[in-house]
């Protein structure tokens, strides 16, 4: 019996040389009734099942564990038993002697696997993991450094370094087991044993057209085509059976024990069909947040939909009791600057930019300036947060001069320009986002702020912020000021038109930043401040959302150090609860803050009102700094 | 004790002692207390929770007592700031009101020498003659007890002429602190503790229902507060007659405490829940959102309340104490604030009998998928 479908299945599949024989024919009949399959990277691919925009998709299986609760086509993969000849770290010497590695970040697989495998052979030892592109990575191998080398340039890498590690290989050698890279993957229900069948035929078709492809790579390409040829048939292979999944499922544990992926099981689409699946209890998903276990995106979700307020805040305390035993709640005595209002971005929720032009639009003169910096620096303020709005008119040599008179005059701590303000620099200057970080580094910038994340989930930001940068150009900016050195905070601001689906995909998306940078120092969240006093606004709202909100990140953002509570939007009393839902951080004594306050929301607290709202919670208090060491005695 | 063991007496139903009382008030973990308390609340009243059409009103802040909390009292009739309504000017506050006109008028006044008696039995039957079906929650124990020595009555005989007069049940306010210690050095010159709990008897023989409150976080101790909650409990076991318990944070500006700090967002949530495990035969906590601020009242909900008050129009007394709660909320509001908390709003009359059960609206699963739908539907319009 076949079903009849609304629409057909939106399908995508990794655009590798090596996935072609499993899609050979989805693009026609009978296929092509039922699915429409488009091609794409790795992290594409999987961006599409975990944001909904595809129902399955040929994906990498680390991010198949990340999404969580998926289940897999039964026969289809690519996989390797022995040599893979496509994924090799390479290096000047010894791969166990390496002290860094550049990984090409398109195939979080081969990055997961890397680790495992060094970490196996070194004694848990790992080198520090650079990211870059495919070309950055082979070019910047020299000395202590090694790169890990994906696909075609791995392909044709031979003999050009004297030490070279086959990740399937060794793999294989480790574990005696077979490794699958990618699989048909998706949410429960949403392929079918028909659509199984295609996929199988799909496969059929493929297998015996390999050496077609592989001509046809090398024509495109210039690599030999015997190399090819031997890697479609010898090196890659195509099965998903007892073995294969014996594999996999050894690489999810090994990757949930070493806390790179969480617990994953193997899941085929027939199985569900036979018997029902029980998920693991609401409390079981908890204990492991709570032990510091990673969490899939799914199980977040559920957690956040499911959980009762007193059980994620406790496992979310847990967290915090684990990552700070000492039992203080830090704050900075620091001001909120807003230089310009002047922004060309208008974003709906904002109720504080003015276009260029306006009568009201400003920009801080040095006197103005000077003054609120004088007062943050007579009240033992230690930095200053300095953002504002696009203003086309400042230029990167204003902000140098100023960085660098502040610096002089008042020496603050400088956590200064959003990504969105680095990247409005970058393109008001024709500059690379590395070359504007450098100069304002130079000119002593400290430390990026995180703000202007909202969602980073691009349908969400499209609706809500049309003319900012995309999930991705915000998280490069961060990816690149980590690896300058220079720390920042990571934040959310939901509710606007954001699913808890949404919220939880953000956070996944800075956990898997932060597994290559370490450079987050810490989390805050707040809902949109739409005006005080009205309740009529579009998404989900509450202080009860809130504290879940902060509690999920807590349980989710294992690798990250500090969650804060975000008394500025939410109150100071709020904000005290919130110390108790897996924050270890109350934010700033803050002087001013312009953008919340234009959305109506008006409090202050002072460091002893801080202070003692700290101690009432249970906790001892210490002042930091941006790094979030400690300036003062926890009392 | 430790909590496990007084988690243990109160899943098995037994009574908390004094010595259990200050135990749960001196727990660290407020997260442990308000799981105890919420299971308690869950047990009686599951996900319901409950709100009403109110209208607040203050007919006169003149007052012959000094409490030493209060930022809302004026001495006497003529001081700067001093205001007694006439009756028109009281009346005309609910005629305004009449196209979407409260439930309940709540009236709480300062002590105030110069009225004749006459004047608030007139006001209350004028509110009855404006809306005959309209409840008068007017006049705490206090007010009572002074209208009976100013006036030379008993307490029967004031309630009894109140209430041929319209009056329908006595607000919880005025209880403080009832321990001496406390009592003596914030509200030396009103009721004391036996007085008031003696007004809310003679209410509760007359078959009227009332509320209690205590107003804590200045200069009592945890004990203190315990002896105040059994003090209620006892009358509770005696008459049966409070129907909600509400504790009241205070608040610091302008008054005779002004160098204290407001008791804490933590201290107000230990409070609900403590008062929640204490008052085994007291059916409804109240978070006062006014007191608590709504974001905070709305956790509350989670932590032993439940209920979360009415829409209250206009409240000057914890306005004139630095409240920055806003002064009304609307019913569309309330539901919101309920429902956000993953309860089910219940309008409620004044004996608690529903007058509307509102669906459960957040965190339910129907919703979510709602949601996913309305989010798959957008992105295909893109």
């Amino acid at each position: 019996m076949s079903e009849t479908r609304a629409r057909p299945l939106r399908a995508a599949a990794v655009g590798y040389l090596n996935a072609r024989p499993l899609c050979e024919g989805l693009d026609r009949e009978p296929a092509s009734g039922r699915m429409r399959v488009d091609c794409a990277s790795p992290t594409e691919v999987a961006r599409r099942v975990a944001e909904d925009e595809a129902d399955f998709a040929l994906m990498p299986v680390a991010a198949a564990a990340s999404v969580g609760d998926l289940r897999i086509v039964r026969g289809c993969a690519i996989g390797s038993a022995g040599a893979v000849r496509s994924i090799l770290i390479v290096g000047d010497r010894a791969i166990d002697s390496l002290d860094e590695l550049s990984v090409d970040l398109s195939s979080r697989t081969s990055v997961v696997l890397a680790r495992l495998v060094l970490r196996a052979r070194r004694a848990g030892r790992e080198p520090r993991l650079i990211g870059c592109s495919p070309r950055e990575a082979i070019e910047s191998v020299r000395g202590g450094r090694g790169a890990l080398v994906i696909g075609d340039p791995a392909l044709e890498i031979d003999g050009r370094f004297p030490h070279v590690v086959d990740l399937g290989l060794a793999w294989w050698e480790w574990t005696g087991l077979p490794f699958v890279f990618a699989a048909w993957c998706g949410r429960a229900g949403s392929v079918s044993a028909e659509d199984e069948q295609l996929l199988e035929a799909a496969k059929r078709a493929g297998l015996v057209r390999r050496n077609a492809f592989a001509d046809e790579h090398a024509a495109r390409t210039g690599l030999a085509p015997a190399i090819l040829r031997g890697y479609l048939h010898q090196a890659i292979r195509y099965d998903l059976g007892d073995d294969e999944r014996r594999g996999l499922e050894r690489f999810y544990e090994e990757a949930a024990r070493a806390a790179l992926l969480p617990k994953a099981r193997v899941r085929f689409f027939d199985e569900d069909r036979r018997s029902p699946v029980s998920p693991p209890s609401l409390d079981t998903l908890l204990a492991r947040g709570a032990d510091g276990e990673r969490l899939s995106a799914a199980e977040g979700e559920r957690l956040l939909a499911q959980a009762s307020l007193f059980d994620l805040g406790l496992a979310a305390d847990a967290v915090r009791r684990r990552k700070h035993p000492d039992g203080v709640v830090t704050y900075i005595v620091d001001r909120n600057v807003n230089y310009t209002n002047v922004c060309t971005t208008s974003c709906r929720f904002c109720a504080f930019y003015r276009p260029p032009g306006h009568a009201e639009g400003y920009v801080l003169s040095r006197a103005e300036l000077g003054a609120k910096l004088a007062e943050v620096v007579d009240a033992g303020g230690v930095q200053i947060l300095l953002q504002g709005g696009l203003n086309p008119d400042l230029r990167i040599a204003w902000y140098e001069e100023l960085f660098r008179w502040i610096k002089r005059e008042y020496k603050l701590g400088l956590h200064a320009l959003s990504p969105e303000e680095i990247l409005h620099i970058a393109r008001l200057e024709r500059m690379s986002v590395s070359g504007v970080l450098e100069r304002l580094h130079q000119a002593g910038l400290d430390s990026v702020p995180g703000g202007g994340a909202e969602i980073l989930v691009d349908r969400v930001r499209r609706t809500i912020a049309k003319a900012k940068c995309t999930s991705d150009e915000w998280l490069g900016v961060m990816r690149v000021a980590h690896h300058m050195g220079l720390r920042s905070s990571a934040t959310m601001m939901y509710g606007t038109v954001d699913t808890p689906r949404d919220r939880v995909l953000h956070l996944i998306k800075i956990r898997d930043l932060q597994d290559e940078t370490r450079g987050f120092t810490a989390f805050f969240c707040w809902d949109f401040q739409h005006e005080r006093g009205t309740r009529i606004e579009p998404g989900d709202h509450g202080t009860v959302l809130y504290l879940r909100q902060q509690a999920i990140a807590r349980l989710l953002l294992d690798n990250v150090d500090h969650v804060g509570a975000s008394w500025v939007t939410q109150g100071p009393e709020v904000g005290q609860v919130a110390l108790r839902f897996g924050a270890d951080d109350f934010g700033s004594v803050m002087f001013e803050e312009n953008v919340v306050s234009s959305a109506g929301t008006t409090f202050c607290m002072n460091a002893e009102a801080m202070e003692r709202r700290i101690r009432a919670a249970g906790f001892k208090a210490a002042r930091r700094n941006v790094r979030y060491e400690w300036l003062t005695h926890p009392s | 004790m430790t909590l496990e063991a007084l988690s243990r007496k109160i899943q098995a139903g037994e009574r908390l002692g004094f010595e259990d009382g200050v135990a749960l008030f001196a727990h660290r973990d407020v997260m442990a207390l308000g799981q105890l308390a919420n299971e308690v609340r869950e047990r009686l009243h599951g996900d319901r929770t409950y709100f009403n059409r109110n209208m607040r009103l203050e007919v006169t802040n003149v007052c012959v007592a000094s409490c030493l909390f209060c930022s809302f009292a004026k001495l006497e009739e003529g001081a700067p700031g001093a205001h007694t309504m006439k009756l028109e000017e009281a009346w005309r506050e609910l005629e305004a009101r009449m196209d979407d006109p409260p439930a309940e008028i709540h009236i709480v006044n300062g002590l105030h020498p110069g009225l004749p008696f006459s004047y608030y039995e007139e006001l209350l039957a004028g509110f009855k003659r404006i809306k005959p079906d309209v409840v008068l929650k007017c006049f705490t124990a206090v007010e009572i007890h002074f209208f009976a020595r100013h006036y030379g009555m008993t307490y029967v005989e004031v309630l009894e002429r109140l209430r041929r007069a319209g009056l329908d049940s006595l607000p919880g306010g005025g209880a403080e602190i009832f321990h001496p210690e406390v009592r003596q050095r914030i509200a030396s010159d009103k009721a004391t503790a036996d007085e008031y709990l003696e007004v809310h008897r003679v209410a509760h023989r007359l078959g009227m229902r009332t509320n209690a409150t205590m107003l804590y976080g200045h200069v009592e101790t945890f004990e203190h507060r315990v002896d105040h909650l059994l003090r209620l409990r006892s009358l509770q076991d005696e008459t049966g007659g409070l129907l909600a318990f509400i504790p009241l944070a205070f608040h610091p500006d302008g008054n005779g405490m002004k160098n204290l700090p407001a008791p804490t967002a933590i201290d107000a949530l230990r409070t609900i829940a403590v008062s929640r495990l204490l008052l085994d035969n007291v059916a409804h906590v109240k978070a006062y959102w006014v007191s608590m601020t709504p974001e905070v009242a709305q956790i509350a909900l989670r932590f032993g309340a439940d209920d979360i008050d009415g829409t209250i129009v206009h409240e000057t007394i914890y306005r004139a104490a630095g409240s920055r709660s806003p002064r009304g909320l609307t019913v569309a509001e309330l539901v919101r604030l309920i429902q956000e908390a993953g309860r089910v709003p219940v309008e409620r009359d004044t004996l608690y009998q529903v007058v509307r059960e509102h669906p459960r609206a957040w965190v339910s699963e129907a919703a979510l998928k709602v949601r996913e739908r309305k989010a798959n539907k957008h992105l295909e319009v893109l």
